[in-house]
């Protein structure tokens, strides 16, 4: 088996929000005990809706912050044992917009250089070579060098993203919802990029999304959060074909399909999500929960672990699918 | 057709004079919409369909120069309407929601008496009733405990409750179209669900018109009961939904169509298709097909002139020079186009 390449355990993060300091504010919990491993090569794709803590892992993945409390292990090390610069050799991101995550006053090639230039690798000649292969790899072609982002479209500047974030050979990519600020067609070209990475470079990525049709796509894994908690995790295939979870059935139900005939979801859950300020307690699904009885409002449900997944609920849907 | 259609659009340009020279963001449009109908007026950024929906609501920006042979709501043209007669119009007559309705909700009032505002702009009615009215829209649109939503700002509402504040603000009242622009983009995909069933609903139980515009194919597969597909602002094009999502006949939908992934048909990882190429400007009047840069299909006959649109044996309209009957089209083109050949 591959080994790990990123580990979390216990993870947590805690915000002091309002008037903290007088004591009269609250504390946000924007992840409540994390545990989860991704191994070389894997795609691990996490969903789950707004205010969910899956961009705030993200931040934690690559040590842009830290976890309160737990640890998340980076390539045997913890993440804040690296310095800034051998974090940025091991983990990059990709953001969503590739309009406000380049710099417009650069040029590519220097865009896409910066990651080896700050660590100041190899000489400048191969600085160059590395810069033309890895456009290449991406897509561009080779004169783009010498433009500005401004010149470039959706599409071909969230590939120079890609490129700036692969050509120090990390060993995770995080990608922050790297599509949905593209157009459809576009879309679908970053997603054959991502894909064809990969597969040819064995690529580790971490995929955000809060599209579904996005993660299923791409991920090998799916972990799905809900306010500061993994609450179901597993196989893609087995996520998407027999969720145990409700909520999970419940995201899963809301893909829509641009096929002809298709009908609106009808969506059982509550529309109010819940405040992170105040997580409900015992399962904090429970108040938009279809499935909620006895003891959802009061205990919170540990992990059930089936084979290589996992779900927190007291009322699972059954085995095998709906 | 016997009654006139509740909206009827013709001819519709929008100009936009550069120092550079003119832009065209819209190309001769045409269209209608029934009453209690569902047109969704799909396409990528910068296909026109924004612009299109603000020419209709008299809302171009003033830099913009719309021409139009007719735009008609009820039989009466709002062409060369006063800003006036178009205020009293706009909310009265027609409805807009907007895609974020963070901005579109004024942060520093309340929610109640935004509601009231806009109807007593329109209506002689007093205070009293005016909340009343609020209130029961509120719970018309699903919103629990709407007296204290009522008194509430919009940032202490979700994402969800304020575009359902939004649906309910653009009922008050009781316009003959409400225009959605990407009403559910900025939602969450639970509560996006939720959205478009309630638009359905109202639109079926009051019969309004809706003009529904997104970039989404998903979502108009749904909600919509004709589809008008737009590309360089153009319509390329228009007709009943599952005929067009069964089989779109401009390349253009066919390429939108081979570019989602659809989980439980497409295979994790496959190549998807996608529309080579990038949007072209082309700033002038159109001598050939708009779409000739990027078609995997493209002949000379795309280049001998602007393509009008054609009706095909089901009844939609097509902006393309192949057969209407979606013969002479080699199947390879796009698996060719993918695989780099």
């Amino acid at each position: 088996m591959p080994p790990d390449v990123l580990a979390v355990r216990g993870a947590a993060k805690t915000y002091a929000v309002g008037r903290a300091l007088l004591g009269a504010g609250g504390t946000l919990q924007a992840l409540r005990g994390i545990d989860l491993v991704v191994r070389k090569g894997e795609t691990l794709g996490l969903v789950g809706e707004s205010g969910c803590g899956k961009s705030t892992l993200a931040r934690l993945i690559l040590g842009i912050e830290a976890p309160t409390a737990g640890t998340v292990t980076l390539a045997g090390r913890p993440v804040g044992a690296y310095g800034r610069l051998e974090r940025a050799k091991l983990v990059q991101p990709v953001f969503q917009d590739p309009y406000s995550s380049l710099n417009p006053r650069m040029r590519i090639a220097r865009i896409v250089a910066a990651p080896l230039e700050v660590r100041g690798v190899g000489s400048a000649s191969w600085r160059r070579e590395r810069v033309r292969a890895i456009m290449d790899a991406v897509g561009l072609p080779g004169h783009f060098i010498g433009v500005y982002p401004s010149q470039l479209s959706g599409g071909q500047r969230q590939r120079v993203a890609i490129a700036r974030a692969l050509v120090g050979e990390p060993e995770i990519l995080v990608c922050d919802e790297p599509t949905s600020a593209l157009d459809v067609s576009v879309q679908s070209q970053i997603l054959n990029l991502l894909a064809r990475l990969k597969r040819e470079l064995g690529l580790t990525l971490i995929l955000i999304s809060h599209n579904l049709a996005v993660v299923h796509h791409l991920a090998d894994h799916v972990a799905v959060m809900y306010l500061g908690r993994i609450v179901e995790h597993g196989p893609t295939e087995a996520i998407f074909e027999g969720p145990r979870h409700p909520y999970t059935a419940a995201l899963l139900a809301s893909v829509l399909s641009p096929r002809p005939g298709a009908r609106l979801p009808e969506i059982r859950v509550g529309a109010e999500f819940p405040s992170p300020l105040a997580p409900p307690p015992g399962c904090a699904f429970h108040p938009r929960c279809p499935r909620a009885g006895d003891g959802c409002t009061s205990i919170d449900p540990e992990e059930t672990r089936d084979g290589s997944s996992g779900f927190r609920c007291h009322y699972p849907l059954p085995r095998g699918g709906t | 057709m016997t009654a006139p259609p509740l909206l009827e659009v013709r001819g519709l340009r929008v100009e936009i004079p550069l120092p550079g020279g003119t832009t065209r963001p819209v190309r001769r449009v045409d269209f209608s919409v029934a009453a209690g109908e569902t047109l969704a007026i799909v396409g990528e950024s910068g296909c026109g369909k924004s612009l299109t929906s603000l020419a209709i609501m008299g809302l171009l920006p003033r830099a913009a120069r719309l021409t139009a042979e007719a735009i008609a709501l009820g039989g009466r043209s709002l062409l060369g309407l006063s800003e006036a007669a178009w205020r009293r119009l706009r909310g009265e007559r027609i409805a807009m929601i907007f895609q974020d309705p963070m901005t579109a909700l004024d942060p520093c009032y309340r929610i109640g008496d935004q509601m009231t505002e806009v109807l007593r702009q329109h209506r002689p009615v007093s205070a009293e009733a005016a909340r009343r009215r609020a209130l029961e829209l509120l719970g018309r649109v699903g919103i629990s405990s709407p007296e204290q939503r009522l008194t509430q700002f919009p940032h202490q509402l979700s994402g969800g409750l304020r575009q359902r504040v939004m649906i309910a603000m653009a009922l008050l009242c009781e316009p003959e179209l409400i225009i959605a622009d990407e009403p559910t983009t900025a939602l969450d995909v639970t509560i996006q669900a939720q959205i478009l069933h309630l638009l359905a609903e109202i639109q079926r139980d009051t019969g309004i018109g809706l003009i529904l515009i997104s970039h989404d194919l998903g979502v108009v597969a749904g909600v919509a009961h004709r589809i008008a597909v737009m590309y360089g602002g153009e319509i390329v094009e228009i007709g009943e939904r599952d005929a067009i999502l069964g089989k779109p006949l401009h390349p253009y939908t066919e390429g939108l169509m081979r570019s989602i992934p659809v989980p439980g048909e497409t295979r994790r990882g496959e190549t998807l298709g996608f529309i080579p190429g990038t949007v072209s400007r082309q700033a002038g009047e159109l001598t050939r097909c708009g779409f000739i840069d990027r078609c995997p299909y493209a002949n000379a006959r795309s280049a001998a002139g602007a393509v009008p649109l054609s009706p095909a044996p089901d009844g939609r309209l097509v902006r393309c020079v192949l057969p209407l009957d979606g013969s002479g089209r080699d199947a390879g083109a796009w698996t060719r186009l993918v695989e780099g050949v």
